[in-house]
């Protein structure tokens, strides 16, 4: 990438760019035995230590190496836009560049296409209409670690997502302007990240021809008005709005149109869902079918209550909380004090288009002495609801069921 | 005790992001530097975690492993094969079946980042009779070479262990180290070096192990 070395003076740079006035620049912070700010998520082994990782302020860490950093819920109660800093982190593979030289960074089409492309950051943003959309990016693992029976991999709470306004390049022109053969049937697509061993395959991910045309779909080099941060895929990233993150490839550097359907491990094998139209299935039965997970089924959430709070009755409060889907928009949502006996509408918040978070809220007065399950249950424009039983599968996916909160007024 | 844990990202002659469009000529020095945290934790002493340790942690941190929920043996075993088989990990079959067995020993622990290795007493009286700058025994150095690095570095250092080879990038070819100094050398022993597979010895090594372990390293420049 650049001629920079892990070993290099790392006060020089610091004096140096803080004499130009223009480093960002994140103040270290120390984590010792005595001194680890925690959250606890509500399953066995939840425990997350609280830290800063590089333009990040303290998230849960799931894990350092490589890292995968986790949004405190209480944040998606703050603001619509969830911050950058605060955004969620995922990687699979530890070999992620130290760093970028956005002066030889170039993105490049190829494959089955008229002319191969080498575009630099400026010619992306210079020669390429500029679009911006409200969408959530949600890790196809998020509230993994709500499975029951538990299921292995990434135990995440409900803080794998986040929704952010990107602004980019729509792929298609990319495409269009490289050209598409007529015999590309899939487009698939590669970070700068590597493995660390050999043999690990490297991650990439494939979106069919049509998918990968849709106008909603970006070459994203910013999110809520500002750079990508770094482990959030700086400088470019896929950005497929209603489709898992898991397609939303980070520091993107390659675009390959292909001819026939993508074979690669990331591809063909990981990432798939049981194939029946539930995508469930009983624990101990065996996986056969699969098929590929894509967009995302309608969830809400309750953001400004947690569940085993005590709150003084007599009062009134506002429930709060967020609604997506995968693109339909949200029609409505319901809530409920009863554990789903009774509903009452909820009132929705401004509408940021069909793929962001929407608000909700709903008046609520506990009467003393009390308990409530307070529950949302979410619909979109096409009439599809959560569901209300949670679905299981081996890999823990798809998790869209009515959630709980239970509290008591005192 | 002090973890140094530097994070920091300089965007060097970029504000916000002005990578888009750079002033005439643009400046050559338009780079976003990303420093990563070393492993917090490290695999609890037991039997087996010398495998977990040689093998697990070429990829991940041992994170990965004390989040999961308690796995059976079996489940390990499963997850075991499917990081030799699916990922690549240079595991071997005889070491399979006693890696799984550490990793349900490990089913109930979640550790908290630790503070540096203890020292005993001994080594306390062997440090207390040098001076600040004392150099290491390469004897001692070299069994402990032997215990943590040989598998990757190779029996004469120069990268070609049966692990270091398989690695992206392989293995450093420890008999170039010359034009190191002494102080780079414990750095990158103390915290690894991020972008490759070498691991922060910081939680399992003390300052004079380390020193030990240096002195050795010496012994294989030419």
């Amino acid at each position: 990438m650049n001629g920079e070395k892990p070993g290099i003076d790392r006060r020089h740079l610091l004096k140096g760019s803080l004499a130009l006035g223009l480093a960002s620049f994140l103040t270290p912070r120390g984590l010792s035995a005595n001194d680890s700010s925690t959250a606890t998520l509500p399953f066995e082994r939840g425990r997350r230590p609280l830290i800063a990782f590089p333009q990040k302020r303290p998230l849960m860490v799931m894990t350092t190496r490589p890292p995968q950093l986790e949004t405190p819920f209480h944040i998606f109660n703050e603001d619509i836009f969830t911050p950058n800093d605060a955004f969620f982190v995922r990687w699979h593979l530890a070999n992620i560049p130290q760093t970028i030289d956005v002066n030889t960074f170039r993105l490049t089409i190829r494959g089955r296409v008229n002319q191969t492309l080498s575009l630099s950051l400026q010619e992306l943003q210079t020669q390429f209409d500029q679009v911006e959309i409200a969408a959530v990016c949600q890790c196809a693992g998020n509230s993994r670690g709500f499975f029951q029976p538990r299921v292995p991999g990434g135990q995440w709470g409900n803080g794998a997502m986040g929704n952010a306004n990107w602004k980019g390049i729509r792929l298609r022109d990319l495409l269009h302007r490289a050209g598409i053969e007529t015999d590309a049937v899939q487009v698939r697509f590669d970070g700068l990240d590597q493995p660390v061993a050999q043999a690990t395959p490297d991650f990439r991910k494939s979106l069919s021809l049509e998918d990968a045309l849709h106008e909603e779909v970006l070459v994203a080099h910013s999110m809520n008005g500002e750079a990508l941060p770094m482990l959030n895929g700086f400088p470019l990233r896929l950005v497929v709005p209603g489709w898992y993150a898991t397609y939303w490839v980070k520091m993107l550097a390659d675009i390959e149109v292909l001819n026939q359907a993508d074979q690669n491990f990331w591809t063909t094998r990981a990432y798939r869902l049981p194939a029946d139209p539930c995508h469930c299935m009983k624990p101990g039965e065996d996986l056969t079918d699969t098929v590929p997970i894509g967009k995302m089924p309608v969830r809400s959430f309750i953001t400004n209550m947690e569940d085993g709070r005590s709150i003084p009755g007599g009062a009134p409060y506002t429930i709060k909380g967020i609604a997506f889907d995968q693109g339909y928009g949200i029609d409505r949502v319901l809530f409920s004090v009863d554990g789903g006996q009774q509903w009452q509408s909820a009132r929705l918040g401004k509408d940021f288009g069909d793929f962001s978070f929407r608000l909700w809220e709903a008046p609520f007065t506990p009467e003393p002495g009390k308990t409530y399950s307070l529950q949302s249950l979410a619909i979109n424009r096409i009439g599809e609801s959560q569901r209300f039983s949670a679905r299981w599968n081996p890999s823990g996916y798809l998790r869209n069921v009515v959630e709980t909160v239970k509290i008591h007024a005192t | 005790m002090i973890r140094v844990w530097i994070f920091l990202l300089l965007l060097i002659g970029a504000t916000d992001f002005a990578w888009g469009l750079p002033a005439d000529g643009g400046s050559r020095e338009q780079v976003s530097i990303l420093h990563l945290p070393s492993d917090p934790i490290s695999f609890q002493p037991g039997p087996g975690s010398d495998l977990a340790n040689r093998y697990c942690l070429i990829c991940h941190s041992a994170e990965y492993v004390y989040m999961q929920p308690p796995h059976s043996r079996e489940q390990w075993m499963e997850i075991v094969n499917k990081m030799q088989t699916t990922f690549g990990c240079p595991i071997s079959d005889e070491d399979m079946a006693p890696l799984s067995d550490y990793l349900v020993t490990q089913n109930s622990l979640q550790p908290s980042p630790s503070a540096p290795p203890v020292q005993s007493d001994e080594q306390k009286k062997e440090i207390a009779g040098r001076s600040p700058n004392h150099s290491g025994d390469p004897l001692k150095g070299e069994s402990l070479y032997k215990r943590h690095c040989l598998t990757c570095h190779g029996p004469g250092g120069k990268g070609d262990g049966p692990i270091g080879q398989a690695l992206i990038p392989p293995a450093a070819n420890l008999t170039l180290l010359g034009k190191q100094s002494d102080k780079t050398v414990l750095e990158t022993l103390r915290n690894g070096r991020p972008g490759t597979a070498m691991p922060s010895w910081k939680n399992d090594l003390n300052a004079l192990e380390l020193n030990h372990l240096l002195s050795f390293l010496r012994t294989l420049t030419p």
